[in-house]
């Protein structure tokens, strides 16, 4: 058979997925082997520009930066979800430790809802992980940003690594990504704290906008629960809240009275696991604005197993006894007189 | 010969690019796209000075209307807290009066809220989540819309998501949207259409059999419904007055394998996105569906909720080799791989209800 005709039997929009067709039609066709080969191959570059291609971008606000000695500067972390809805992100960013110093983290306006992982640099290394449940599906979600100072001349650059978006599909499927790394240039002494007349351009960053944060962190429920699939059973405590100025810095838990706040992380092991007393939750931020919350008494204890009650009527009993029999002495001995 | 090759390339290319998920003639609904179902919010701000589509002014803009055009005549128009005409030192036609005292001259502080309004299902319960964690809840009314108003906010970005339960206490997929609230004004969100929820009665169909496919949504809405398998059908019905919806769907065009169905729904030019994805069957035998009782995926501690308490249980997990007493529960309502990570998390993330 001619292979023109055979082409006619094809049809423009033929039955989906049904590659034996195509390949049998194919079959018929007289030609070498070569020929054959440039047509599968000629064939195969044209699927793969004809598929379109998602894929997650996480990149920086800037490919390239130029920067002074000592100058302050804020790399926002960012991914742009090409249309998908993705509800988990972990990575890495490296930078050069020799020629950058990190100063801050800033997570407080993260699409990120809780974190797995909460941004923190070890070894030059910022490692992060979180979800954002429901999934989100944006152009330019700000993951979290970084403040560094330029310590030395040189040039280097901030990379991405590692990086894992996974697809809000029920099953963790993960999305292709596409990285895209900051390219830097550190020269001479930046002047002290001297605005720039000319304003930033692309590649000389902005002034660091110092974060004045006066807000508290967001108004939050704690939650007690027990599970036998961690502490052995025992009750616990789970807290998070969110912070859109500095972001959260820590939390601290109170469960006495008279004990102090101490710093704790969620899920905290409650000391009274008889769960009769209030519980109180202080979330700080990263400027030190702080919120209180109060978790009443899970098992409130009947008025009359209140022993601090019985205490304190009797040490009352005790006081006026005491003041009576003082008051009656005194009085006998004035009379005496 | 090369002209043949050429056409061929030429061929191979064009039937590649025009496969299903670009144009498919097949369907009984031309999709562009069937996965990506783009439902509109819109988001507005009242207090930046801006007047924006659903105000009918901001602040100092009053997008040009004055006293006169507002049918009186003369006097000076303002705009109210709520962004619409406060026409109260506007003036009527005859004699003028005296005027008026001035005002006490208090300063109201502003207040940063959000307001949401959009569809759910008829006397539905409605849940609106803030950055994943329960932010207010109300109940539909008889028409499905619903109103739901937040304050007490700091400016900055939220993730807001909202979900609904039908009469037969079955959940609706999340509906997750970003927003940046605006500290000081009232931030309006509006336009949110939740997706029907979707239900079988059998979770294995004899082929040639109908399974029932249900569930709820707008009354009035136009509900379609897709089946997937090799081929994607796609049905339209209209949901009832109390909004349930319910189609009788002829197996036999399927194959003997596992199938999934989900619904959109459609009512005067909004659409919802795409509701739950639910499986079946199709075999030799007919398997009454079991409803859905108890969330399964994600629910770690089943309480038949997918919240912070799961999260911080698997968070605890978190690179550390799990427990006897763990292990089960991860292999069935997480990833199964015995470990949690990333992929467990998503998965309560995909299931989460705050």
């Amino acid at each position: 058979m001619d292979w023109v005709a055979a082409s006619r039997n094809f049809q423009f929009f033929p039955p989906k997925r049904d590659p034996a067709k195509a390949v049998a039609i194919f079959k018929q066709i007289p030609m070498t082997k070569i020929q054959k080969f440039k047509i599968v191959l000629a064939a195969c570059l044209l699927l793969f520009a004809a598929i379109p291609v998602f894929a997650a971008e996480i990149s920086f606000d800037a490919k390239t930066r130029e920067l002074k000695v000592n100058q302050l500067f804020e790399v926002g972390v960012f991914i742009n979800t090409d249309g998908e809805s993705i509800n988990a992100v972990e990575g890495k960013i490296v930078f050069p430790e020799k020629l950058l110093k990190l100063k801050e983290i800033r997570d407080g306006n993260s699409i990120i809802n809780f974190w797995i992982e909460r941004p923190k640099v070890s070894n030059g290394e910022v490692l992060f992980s979180g979800i954002t449940p429901g999934g989100f599906i944006d152009k330019q979600g700000l993951i979290f940003s970084i403040v560094f100072r330029a310590r030395q001349a040189g040039r280097g650059s901030v990379e991405i690594r590692e990086i894992k978006a996974l697809l809000n599909d029920g099953k963790g499927t993960a999305t292709n990504t596409t990285i895209s790394n900051l390219e830097l240039v550190i020269s001479g002494l930046a002047p002290l704290e001297t605005p720039s007349l000319t304003g930033p351009t692309a590649a000389t960053p902005p002034p660091v906008v110092e974060n004045k944060d006066i807000d508290l962190p967001e108004t939050f429920e704690p939650m007690v629960a027990s599970d036998s699939a961690i502490f052995d059973g025992k009750y616990f405590l789970v807290f998070a809240t969110q912070d859109k100025g500095s972001g959260i810095g820590h939390y601290e838990v109170r469960e006495k009275f008279w004990a102090g706040f101490v710093t704790a992380a969620s899920p905290y092991l409650l000391q009274n696991q008889r769960l009769d007393k209030k519980i109180f939750v202080k979330a700080i931020d990263k400027s030190g604005n702080e919120r209180v919350v109060m978790l009443p008494p899970q098992k409130p204890l009947p008025w009359y197993r209140h022993y601090a009650i019985f205490a304190i009527l009797l040490v009352l009993i005790v006081v006026g006894f005491l003041l009576k029999k003082l008051w009656s002495r005194y009085f006998t001995k004035n009379r005496e007189l | 010969m090369k002209r043949k090759i050429y056409i061929l390339i030429i061929f191979i290319f064009f039937s590649s690019f025009f496969r299903g998920e670009v144009f498919d003639f097949n369907h009984k609904v031309f999709a562009a796209g069937a996965a990506t179902v783009q439902a509109t919010i819109k988001i507005t701000v009242c207090g930046n000075n801006i007047k924006e589509t659903g105000e009918q002014c901001d602040g100092s803009d009053l997008g040009g209307a004055t006293c006169s055009s507002r049918g009186f005549s003369g006097g000076t128009l303002s705009c109210g807290a709520s962004c619409d005409f406060n026409t109260s030192a506007c003036t009527s036609g005859g004699g003028g009066g005296g005027g008026g005292g001035g005002g006490d001259g208090g300063y109201v502080a502003p207040v940063t809220s959000v307001v949401f309004s959009g569809r759910a299902y008829p006397k539905s319960a409605v849940t609106l989540l803030k950055d994943a964690q329960i932010a207010a809840t109300t109940i539909a009314g008889a028409d499905a819309n619903f109103q739901i108003s937040i304050s007490g906010l700091a400016g900055g970005n939220y993730i807001f998501s909202v979900y609904s339960e039908d009469n037969k206490g079955s959940r609706s997929s999340l509906l997750t949207f970003p927003v940046s609230v605006t500290s000081g004004a009232t931030t309006n969100v509006s336009g949110i259409f939740v997706a029907p929820t979707i239900a079988v009665d059998k979770s294995e169909v004899k082929r040639g059999d109908n399974i029932a496919i249900f569930g709820q949504s707008v009354p009035g809405s136009e509900v379609t419904i897709s089946v997937n398998s090799d081929e994607e059908f796609f049905n339209k019905i209209k949901a009832d007055a109390g909004g349930a919806y319910l189609y009788n769907f002829d197996t036999s065009v399927l194959e003997i394998a596992q199938h999934f169905t989900k619904a959109k729904a459609a009512l005067d030019g909004a659409i919802s996105s795409f509701s739950k994805v639910i499986s079946f069957s199709v075999g030799t035998k007919n398997i009454t569906a079991i409803p859905e009782k108890t969330i399964l995926k994600g629910d770690s501690n089943n309480d038949n909720r997918v919240n912070l308490v799961d999260f911080s249980i698997a968070a605890y997990w978190y690179k550390r080799s799990l427990s006897t007493a763990f292990k089960p529960i991860e292999i069935e309502r997480l990833n199964g791989d015995g470990k949690i990570d990333l992929i467990d998390f998503s998965i309560m993330a995909f299931y989460w209800t705050g």
